[in-house]
Parts: structure tokens; sequence; C-alpha cells
């Protein structure tokens, strides 16, 4: 399996996927601070912001489900502090805030990542100065990322073949195995890169 | 530990943007001065690196399954700086690339992750290698920095949640800190396995410690451990102080006790609850934080396995 | 005159195993010449050698002329733009986000002026078929397309030699007709290492073969590589359109 797909969206045609890189970057933003911010108590607010945010879905012809499990799938720790959230006076009011505000966010940053090419997301760093070694990073990053997933998940599938007893002991051992050996693929991969790009005259 | 948008308010947000920025300029500057040219592909595939290994994943208890965070790999393989950066570029990426872990909260996620998880555990390395000298001391240096360096981040990150007002200090800090202490156990021991792992198959690449000119290291770690230590005093201090215990008990010694607490800044729902012979304050936060760890671990880790594993098929 | 010159060239791997034992070897304008041989032999180090990017320093004796200079620290970068080299796999030679960014790599590099570099590009693109892909990304590619996009990052440098490195390897018959067409068109002097001895029949005029990290036989590529004993003796295998030839006749 390839994990390309990751970022399959952002390469849609639609109106919202035209606009430009910076708008929509400036416009994630400036929605997400005023949801952190917004009192609770200013209910339109939010009733607007998921009403903007559900028209750019379907403008942006995203599948509704693709989205919705985006949503369902927080972090664990996301889900804990939800449930200690209910341990403390008012305890249910604060939950309900906090997930109306994280969905509304997440949401944004969800439709920003699946409209938005991730190099038009680098020339707007890029252009406001963010230093240039970060960006080369970012950059390689992104370029690489998929294929170390791809890499570990092949030999994920390759020690699970081997292996008939998995003990707690030993899957800790194979996947610190995995880990060690794409460390070491990443380094004589950057170095090959490193030669590519000097032949091509970097320097 | 990916703090999403919605959980901290605007304040917390600031704080923590501004130590991680503080930070990762620290780092980048030191990085402009010393990373030779042809290390630099390789700052980026560490990010790539990072970002797959922490897809690794590996059972840790009641079928539940952990994954490395890789910051103190990240440090001890190519230095704190690059560290730093390296898991920067991470968070950045998950953040606009995946929606993983908030844009306003990407700086309390570095914080966490980058500067304590990397730096901070770099720091505690370094410290353990002054002692320990042997090869065997640079694996129990991997272990007890990565180890430190996860329940540290994991205290800050409680701290947090807890100062931005949507979790109660006293539940949140023991069941964070609980959990992640079992937690760190894993990312001490894969750490360790890795590093040993790759100086099996590449002792070129661990054979020398990668550590700034030794002028820079004493100042680096210094301002790191500042940064560190506000984050600290900032996130940690305000409710320790006003935590029922050591501390508490050395103020009623002293005479002071009703100045020192005369309303709990959040009440814990046990509290209210009369346990036979269990009633004091202490127990009922002991009991807090043990029942929170429980529905932490129980909940939250069978939620999101159900949600990923159902995401991943469908995705 | 000789493009490329090498001349009595040795080199070792930083563990000290010798890689490279007193090659020499020369492509002249225009040609196209095939290094031949089994895994092991030096044909991609020897390659890297071509291009300047292995250092010049105590493990490394001979030396390596191109366009009449000699290959030095001084003018290593002058070498880069004049030799363009092809790396076996298109995954570390794509190290940009976008093709747009990484075909632009070279002519950046190089200082062709920022107006001109779109314009280059396009038509780079446009030299290998691929025109309109300026905003894709390279991990959305098919293994021919990057192998294609890799070229179109080497001719945006405008090399006045080629060196390639296993451009088949990774891909599928189709890929593999397209880029022998391409690489066939290519007026630079060109020197290609490969396995697929199908593609070096197909392509070039004379061979090297390499064992060992020696030039055992060199001559006509038919002439060589449809010697059966020579190949077999070398871990290779006469290409099957040369099936019915012999050597000597």
């Amino acid at each position: 399996m390839r994990h390309d797909y990751i970022d399959r969206y952002a390469r849609l045609d639609s109106p919202v996927h035209r606009l430009p890189a910076p708008l929509k970057l400036a416009l994630a933003l400036a929605l997400v601070i005023s949801t952190v911010v917004v009192p609770f108590s200013a209910f339109l607010y939010f009733v607007a912001c998921a009403l903007f945010l559900f028209s750019v879905i379907l403008l942006a012809r995203l599948p509704i489900s693709f989205v919705a499990i985006r949503l369902l799938t927080l972090e664990p720790l996301a889900a804990g502090v939800a449930i200690l959230a209910v341990m403390q006076p008012d305890g249910l009011f604060v939950l309900i805030r906090i997930l109306v505000k994280t969905n509304l966010c997440l949401l944004t940053m969800v439709l920003l990542a699946n409209t938005t090419p991730f190099a038009g997301i680098l020339d707007v760093l890029r252009s406001l100065r963010v230093p240039p070694l970060l960006i080369t990073v970012l950059a390689l990053m992104y370029r690489y990322v998929f294929l170390l997933i791809d890499q570990s998940e092949r030999m994920t599938r390759a020690r699970k073949s081997r292996t008939f007893v998995p003990r707690r002991g030993s899957r800790w051992k194979s996947a610190a195995g995995i880990v060690g050996q794409l460390f070491v693929r990443s380094t004589e991969r950057a170095e090959r890169i490193y030669a590519a790009m000097t032949a091509r005259g970097w320097r | 530990m990916h703090i999403p948008d919605g959980f901290l308010d605007l304040k917390t947000a600031v704080a923590t943007g501004v130590l991680s920025t503080a930070a990762v300029g620290i780092s980048l500057r030191r990085l402009n001065g010393s990373l030779p040219r042809r290390k630099v592909p390789l700052m980026g595939l560490a990010g790539a690196f990072v970002f797959a290994a922490q897809m690794v994943n590996f059972p840790v208890a009641g079928g539940t399954s952990g994954h490395l965070m890789g910051g103190v790999l990240a440090a001890v393989l190519l230095g704190p700086a690059a560290g730093v950066v390296v898991i920067t570029s991470v968070l950045i990426v998950q953040c606009l690339l995946f929606a993983d872990g908030g844009i306003v909260a990407l700086g309390a996620n570095v914080f966490n992750m980058g500067v304590i998880g990397s730096a901070g555990g770099y720091a505690i390395y370094r410290g353990v290698r002054l002692l320990f000298r042997n090869e065997r001391g640079r694996y129990l240096a991997v272990v007890l920095a990565a180890w430190g360096s996860t329940v540290l981040a994991a205290a800050c990150c409680a701290g947090e949640l807890a100062w931005s007002g949507i979790v109660p200090w006293r539940s949140a800090f023991p069941a964070m800190t609980n959990v992640h202490m079992l937690i760190a156990i894993g990312e001490a021991v894969i750490s360790a396995l890795a590093f040993s792992a790759i100086a099996a198959a590449r002792p070129d690449i661990v054979a020398e410690e990668p550590r700034s000119a030794p002028v820079h290291e004493g100042k680096d770690l210094l301002l790191y451990g500042a940064l560190i230590t506000i984050g600290v005093v900032l996130f940690i201090s305000p409710f320790a102080s006003r935590w029922p215990d050591g501390l508490e008990a050395v103020a009623a010694k002293l005479g002071f006790e009703s100045a020192a607490v005369t309303r709990p800044l959040v009440a814990s729902p046990l509290e209210g609850y009369t346990i036979p012979g269990l009633g004091s304050p202490v127990a009922a936060t002991v009991i807090a934080g043990l029942a929170g760890t429980c529905i932490v671990f129980t909940g939250g880790f069978f939620l999101a396995r159900v949600l990923t594993r159902r995401g991943r098929n469908e995705a | 005159m000789n493009m490329l010159e090498v001349n009595d060239l040795s080199y070792s791997y930083p563990d000290g195993k010798p890689a490279l034992r007193g090659v020499s070897m020369h492509a002249a304008e225009g040609e196209c010449v095939g290094i031949v041989g089994p895994n092991g032999a030096g044909k991609s180090t020897l390659l890297l050698h071509l291009n300047g990017i292995l250092p010049e320093d105590d493990s490394r004796h001979g030396k390596v002329v191109v366009c009449g200079d000699r290959i030095t620290s001084a003018n290593l970068h002058e070498v880069h733009r004049m030799v363009g080299l092809l790396f076996q796999d298109p995954d570390d030679q794509l190290f940009c986000p976008t093709v747009q960014e990484d075909v632009a790599f070279g002519p950046a590099q190089f200082g062709s002026p920022a107006g001109e570099i779109d314009r280059i590009v396009r038509e780079s693109l446009a030299q290998v078929g691929l025109e309109g892909f300026e905003r894709r990304s390279p991990h959305h590619l098919s293994g021919g397309e990057k192998q294609r996009v890799c070229l179109a990052g080497i001719l945006a440098c405008n090399p006045s030699i080629l060196v390639l490195d296993e451009p088949t390897s990774d891909l599928d018959p189709r890929g593999r007709r397209e880029l022998t067409r391409l690489i066939r068109g290519l007026p630079a002097t060109r020197v290609i290492a490969s396995h697929d001895l199908e593609l070096v029949v197909d392509l070039c005029s004379r061979v090297y073969l390499l064992d060992g990290g020696e030039v055992v036989a060199s001559g006509p590529a038919v002439e060589i590589l449809s010697d059966e004993e020579l190949m077999l003796a070398h871990g290779l295998e006469k290409p099957h359109s040369l099936q019915h030839r012999h050597p000597h006749p």
C-alpha cells in the first residue's frame, strides 16, 4: 500500500482549491484564533462558524464521510482530556464547550490541509521569512515522509509474517528494530540525496 | 500528546508560543553556524524518519498500544539543536498536512515535545553521561533521558491544560503523569533498543557523539534549561503550590494553613464523597488521580484504538 | 575531441576497500558509451567520479578530464554543470516538493537569471514529454514519470555530457521504451551504466566491461556483448537480440 493517498484531496479542483494559499492560511488562522477566543456565551458565532465551514466542505467537494472520520479520530489525549474535564464543577458545560471549539478548529485545519497543497503553504512560509533551514527541512520532510511510511509498513509486514508467537518483549524488540532500520535507511538516503544535490550544483 | 486547538486559551498559547519560538530560534542560529552542508538533507530525512517512527506501534498494556515520540532519539543521534528543529518540523507538518495537533496549540506542542522532549531529554542524557562515561552509560543515559523527558513533557502538558481552565489540575496532573510514567517506559526501552540497532548496523553513525562545540554546549544547554524552567514555573508551579500535599503540610506546621488555600481552585468530583477511613483531602486527591488515570487509560485508549482502526481502514 | 577522459583512476572506499583499480576510459563528442559489469564491479563509483562528487584525496589516484580540463576542487562547480548525472533511484534525485521546483533547482544553482528559469523548466519538461507537470508532487508520479522528471532536471542545466546510472532499473516496459527513445534522441555525449544489456546494445556504440574495479574488456558493443564466454565469466548474459551473432565471424 502506498501512503500518497493521505494528501490526495489537496489536489482536487474546486473554487476553494483555486483560492490563493496565503488567503486560505490567513483565513484558517483567523478562524481558529477567534474560535479559541470568543466566549462560549456568544453561541451565534459558533453556529455561524459551523455553517460556514460546512458550506466550504460542500464547495470544496470533499466527501463528507472523509471529513467526519478525520473529526472522529481525535488523539487519545483529547479523549482523555474530555473525560477529565467532566470531573469538575460544571464539568458537562466545560466538556461541551471544548468539544464544540475543538471540533470547529479541527474542521478548519482539516479543510485547510485538504484544499491547499503543502508546496503552496511552504511558499507562504517562505514569503513570511521563516528561516531557510527550517523551510528546507520541511520541504524535504514532506517529500520523503510518504516514502518512509511505506518503507516502515513493508518492514512491519515482513516482520509480522515471520513472527509466530508475538509476546510483548519480542514485539517491543521488533518495533525498535524497525525504528532503527528506518533511521539507518534515512541516513543512507540522505547521503544519496546530498550527492544528487551536489551533482546539480548545490553549494 | 498532540494538543488540538480549542483546548488551550490564548494566554497559554501565547506563553508557550513565545518560549518555543525562542528555543527554535536559538537552535536554528546554532545550526546555521555549525551544521555541515552535507548534513542538511539528513535533517529533512530525520524529520520524515521521526514521523514514520511515530506510526510504529508497540503494545503497552491491556491490549492498548503506544508509539514513539522520538525526541530523545533525534537529539542523541543528531544533537540537541537539530533535535529541536527536527521535532518542530514534524509537528508543523503534522499540523498543516494532517491537522494532527492544533495550530494555535503548535507552540505548546513544540514546547512539550520539541523543547522538553528533545533538548530537555538531551540535557538529561549529557548529565548521565558525565556520571557514566562507558558504553553502557550511553544506553542508561538514553533510557533515563527518554523516560524523564516524556514524563516532564506530560506534566507540562497537564499544566497547560489546567492553566487554560479546561481540566482540574488535581486529577489532570496525576492522570497525565501516571499514564505517561508507563508510556515513557515504552519510549525509553524502544529508544535504547533502536539506538543499539542503529549502532549495530552503522557503528559510524553513533561513533561520534553529536555535540555542539564545547564552547557552545554549556551555553546552549543553559539556554534550553532556562526556557524549560520558565515553562515549568509558569505551567506547573502555580498549581503545585496549591496542591494539598507536602507543601501544604509544611504550611500547616508553620501555622499559616488557612491563608494557603481558602478556596480550592477547582474541586475534584470525588472530593465531596466521604469514603470511610479515607476522608482526608490527600486521599481524595490520590483517589481522584487514580480514577483519572484509569479512566484516561481505558476510555481514552480504547476509544482512540477503535476510532483509528476504523479511520485507517476507510481512509 | 574526447569530451570525457579517465586516466588510470584508482579509488578506495573510506573503509579502505579498493573500488576502482587503474580504470581508463574515454568518450568522444556525441558518442554513447556503455559500462557493463556485475553488481559491485564499481560502475556506480566510476560514474560518481565523472561528475566530481567523490572527493579528491589520498584515497584517489589518476585523473578525470572533462572537456579538456582536469577535474580539481577549483572547477568542480563548472564540472557539475557540464556533466549531468542521473542517479539510479529517482526518489534520491527528486528532492523537491514539486516538479517545478525540482527541475528549476539546477538552473537556479548554476545562476540562470530568475526570469529565464520558468521557460527553461517548461522546455525541459516538454523535452521529456511531460508538459504541464509543473505543479505535481514527485510522490504522486509513476516510476517512469519520475525518471523522466529527473532527466528534465538534468537537461535543464544544459550539460554537454550525460552520465546515466541504471536508467531503466525501476521502469515497466512502456516506461523503458519511452526513456530509451528519449536518450537516443539527445545530442549530448552519453555514458550509460546498466545491467539492461538490451538497452546498451540498443543505444551504445562502444562498451567497457568492468569487474572487480578494473576494465576487463572494451570495444564495440555488439562485439563485446555477443562474446558468450566473456559475458558468463563476468556474471552477465549474452543479450537475446545478439543470440545469433558471433563475436568473431
